[in-house]
């Protein structure tokens, strides 16, 4: 059975109806695309941001988040040590975040200051010059704003400056360190200006000393298989101790942005809304506009089922070329919308909302295709019920 | 003697109109025999329309029953009515009904397709009825692209397309003007020598007058039930039957 | 033992409690709503606070339970919070003698700005800041996220003008054949043009008024939802007049201009073409 296309030829009829109909389901298609992006993106940027240097789990004050606090941990190098010694850990370094000033003539520039174990970190990759060797005292690793705030380059030296005392506006401490590298820090916020010393250093700096203090540790368990029993073990063995792994840390992170994730679903669905009204609609008026067409199609032998084929070929035809304009569109316009939501303040540069990922396009896309299959049956429905002889007698009148 | 192409016995089809029932036929008997060409005429409302659907069987009767080649329409399930149509019958309409985005020789190749014809013979027997009704060098014109007599001819090539038994046409000439209408007169006269059986319901006294036989409508009833002189029937063309 | 989050600059722990000193003596600490609903803490309670999970911890009694300001910023970490007097925390933390900030209250008529400035120029080592500037700063979340459901809303306005355009030339397209026997008997295009048009409008305006009242329902369950979610007494949707009057008038203004181009498309087309014979 074929009904030759009229199905679809119907469709280059009237060009400015089609051309709309297929601007209005590629503007919901995109919007659709986005949400979808969206409500996935958010955890699977993280966990790629997470897992970016193969550190599966974090330790860090009970009942804090990386970062989220000043709250330190005290024993760091000795934490380090005995963990760096269980069966299953690859490796295992403190991490210490600090506010402190570089010195650029008289005034004084406010830093970010991380402290680390540069034998085992997962914080930064070097962009140009050197890395830290881990007994480096006077070494300085700069972030690319840092270097542009302060003025440096690899092999300057730069003052930092610590413990400001806010009565008399002067520092406890002082450092000259050599710059041995520029680097781009994983969970910098854009433009932030980070330093990172040695551990030992930035304790120093930043009155940590005593307690041997640390923000958090960074444990990467030898196979990513192993690593919730990994995490497991650590909370068993640490119980004073926050032990989170990607999973836990990309739970809480969903519950934060929660309402993005609802935000998702809502416009999500009502694009899906909004595509099935358009194509019921069209379709709907354009049998309305037919039926004497498709009644003296039934009158000569052409069965409900072509009749039914065409009309929804029609829909189909208008849902694949608006979805894939529509799918071009969405990549375009996450892109905006991407810009608009990583200026979060705080949030890591490398971190996006919108991820366009094969499995969202596919997914998308046959949403679209199956919606805009379910809108046309009934102005199908509708055509193939055509009374033919109520029809022919109007259509003579 | 060959039996009837239709039989038709006490046809009666009420429609509901503002809540009161209208008898637009009370009662309707006719046959027709193979090859017999026959005009229903009367004024507006008698039901020649009427009869036209229900023994073309796009409409059920109220009462009554039709028979087409021994097939009782009422027996049928609507996909084997539909596949009867298909086969069985053809339809001209007054307005064409033409799929105007197909071209010519697409509109008539649509019932062969539905058919399940393969498509080099579907061609091939569309351009063969378009060049039967003199339209060959049209054949991939748009629909609208044609006049309207030009169209009401690619309508009878779409209503030759699958061979029927029994050919239908409501007001054939109704659009038409006079010319043309002139030349869609011709065609049918050469369809009935050809052998093809005819029911025209018609308004325009030249296609009765060269009827067979002319059944009077009134008021849903047959009146006069007349046979008119005819010519003698010759055989189609082998590839127009 | 549960952590609670910074307060004044203190990480607190909340230990397990056991028998101490006499009632008397024991310090006050005031509990938020949620965290004594979910700690099953009552006002009279004791428990200890700490600023680590290895330490014995301080004896403090409940003396209040209260509703938090709701803030913004803070929702979405669902952290807990209490309160205690400024010594006490001091004492509890180590530092005695040390703050995170000051709060200044003016006398009426001094404005914040130079108050400011005086302090700035006059005192070492800090900084002073009017509330609002601190404020500014502390909502860049929330511009952020403005920004966003601005961007939001044009996508919609635009698939909404495109959606309604094509429904608009599908309704009058409809009405071809009225149009073209209006034509036939000598209505003017423009009589065509307007009837059409007010027809658009008046849609349009029923329009409005639907989704008004549907805004008004979807704000009301978004705050219903959140709050009870969030169990905060935060209003998170919020239909002003101007948001009104400019949803309406945009609304008013896209279904006339489509209602207008379906419409000059019908009358610019002639009769027979719109009655099918030309």
């Amino acid at each position: 059975m074929s009904g030759l296309g009229w199905g679809l030829k119907s469709l280059g009829r009237h060009r400015l109806r089609t051309a709309l109909s297929i601007a209005g389901i590629a503007v919901s298609a995109a919007m659709l695309l986005d949400m979808v992006m969206l409500s996935g993106g958010i955890e699977k940027s993280f966990a790629e941001l997470l897992l970016a240097k193969g550190y599966q789990i974090r330790l860090t004050p009970k009942g804090t988040l990386p970062f989220d606090t000043d709250a330190t941990l005290s024993g760091a190098t000795e934490l380090v040590t005995s963990i760096r010694r269980m069966p299953g850990i690859a490796a295992a370094g403190a991490v210490l975040g600090a506010s402190l000033y570089g010195r650029r003539r008289d005034s004084l520039i406010t830093l970010f200051g991380y402290g680390i174990q540069p034998e085992a970190q997962a914080l930064y990759t070097v962009l140009s010059g050197g890395d830290l060797d881990p007994r480096d005292s006077i070494g300085v690793l700069l972030s690319l704003p840092a270097a542009r705030v302060l003025q440096a380059q690899v092999g300057d030296t730069v003052t930092l400056v610590g413990r400001l005392d806010p009565q008399v506006v002067t520092a406890a401490v002082g450092r000259k360190v050599i710059v041995r590298g520029l680097v781009r820090w994983v969970y910098d916020y854009r433009d932030q200006p980070s330093v990172g010393t040695v551990l030992p250093v930035m304790q120093s700096l930043a009155g940590k000393t005593a307690g041997d203090q640390a923000s958090l540790l960074m444990v990467r368990a030898s196979e990513d298989t192993a690593a919730p029993a990994v995490a497991k073990t650590l909370r068993q063995r640490f119980p004073q101790v926050e032990v989170s792994s990607v999973a836990d840390l990309v739970r809480e992170f969903k519950q934060r942005l929660v309402y993005f994730r609802q935000l998702s679903y809502i416009l999500g669905s009502m694009s899906l809304i909004v595509t099935v009204l358009l194509i019921a609609t069209l379709l709907t008026i354009t049998v309305n506009e037919r039926l004497g067409e498709i009644a003296t199609l039934r009158a000569i032998g052409i069965s409900r089922a072509t009749v039914v084929r065409e009309v929804l070929l029609q829909g189909v035809s208008l849902t694949v070329v608006g979805s894939v304009l529509g799918i071009l569109l969405g990549l375009v316009t996450a892109r905006y919308l991407d810009s608009i939501l990583t200026s979060f303040p705080g949030l890591p540069a490398a971190f996006s909302f919108f991820v366009p990922r094969r499995e969202s396009l596919i997914r998308a896309a046959l949403v679209l295709f199956l919606t805009g299959s379910l809108a046309a049956l009934y102005p199908a429905w509708l055509a193939s019920r055509a009374a033919i002889a109520a029809v022919l007698r109007a259509e003579a009148a | 003697m060959s039996p009837p192409v239709l039989v038709a016995r006490d046809l009666r089809k009420d429609y509901p109109m503002y809540g009161q029932a209208v008898h637009a036929l009370r009662g309707v008997s006719l046959e027709i025999a193979a090859g017999e060409y026959v005009a229903v005429v009367g004024p507006s409302g008698s039901g020649k329309s009427t009869l036209l659907q229900l023994i073309g069987g796009i409409d059920s009767p109220t009462s009554g029953t039709v028979e087409i080649l021994g097939t009782v329409l009422q027996s049928l399930s609507d996909r084997e009515l539909t596949r009867l149509r298909l086969t069985r019958l053809g339809f001209i309409f007054q307005r064409f009904h033409l799929l105007p985005v197909l071209t010519a020789q697409e509109n008539v190749e649509l019932p062969m397709a539905e058919a399940g014809v393969p498509r080099e013979q579907r061609r091939a027997r569309a351009l063969e009825l378009l060049g039967y009704v003199g339209l060959e060098h049209r054949a991939r014109h748009r629909a609208t692209q044609l006049s309207g007599g030009e169209m009401q001819r690619v309508a009878i090539a779409r209503a030759l397309a699958n061979r029927p038994a029994l050919l239908l046409a409501d007001e054939p000439t109704g659009e038409l003007d006079a010319a043309t209408g002139h030349e869609i007169l011709e065609l049918f006269r050469q369809l009935n020598r050809d052998g093809t059986t005819l029911v025209v319901v018609t308004h325009d006294d030249r296609l009765a007058e060269q009827a067979d036989r002319i059944i009077h409508m009134l008021d849903g009833h047959i009146v006069i039930p007349e046979r008119a002189e005819s010519s003698a029937v010759h055989g189609l063309p082998a590839s127009t039957t | 033992m549960t952590t609670l989050a910074r307060h004044l600059g203190a990480l607190l722990f909340l230990l397990p409690a056991f028998p101490g000193p006499a009632m008397a003596q024991v310090a006050e600490v005031a509990v938020e709503r949620q965290l004594a609903r979910e700690l099953g803490l009552s006002v009279g309670d004791t428990v200890r606070l700490g600023p680590r999970p290895d330490t014995t911890g301080t004896l403090m009694r409940v003396s209040a339970i209260y509703e938090p300001r709701a803030d913004p910023a803070e929702i979405a970490k669902r952290e807990h919070h209490l309160r205690m007097h400024l010594p006490e925390l001091a004492a509890l933390l180590g530092s005695p003698d040390r703050v995170d900030r000051l709060s200044i209250g003016l006398k009426p008529g001094i404005s914040a700005d130079s108050a400011s400035t005086v302090l700035n120029r006059s005192a070492y080592g800090f900084r002073a800041y009017p509330s609002a500037s601190i404020a500014a700063e502390s909502s860049q979340t929330f511009r952020v996220v403005s920004r966003f459901h601005r961007a939001i809303a044009v996508i919609t306005i635009v698939a909404s003008a495109v959606f309604v355009l094509c429904i608009m030339l599908l309704k009058v397209e409809e009405r071809r054949l009225d149009a073209a026997v209006m034509r036939f008997v000598g209505v003017r295009r423009r009589t065509i043009f307007g009837a059409l048009l007010l027809e658009a409008i008046l849609v349009a305006a029923l329009g409005c008024l639907l989704g008004t009242g549907l805004a008004y329902l979807a704000g009301a369950a978004t705050n219903a939802y959140y709050r009870r979610f969030f169990d905060t007494v935060l209003t998170f949707s919020v239909i002003t007049p101007d948001i009104v009057w400019f949803s309406v008038a945009l609304s008013l203004v896209l279904g006339a201009v489509a209602g207008a181009l379906a419409a000059w498309r019908l009358v610019q087309t002639r009769p027979l073409v719109l009655w099918g014979r030309g």
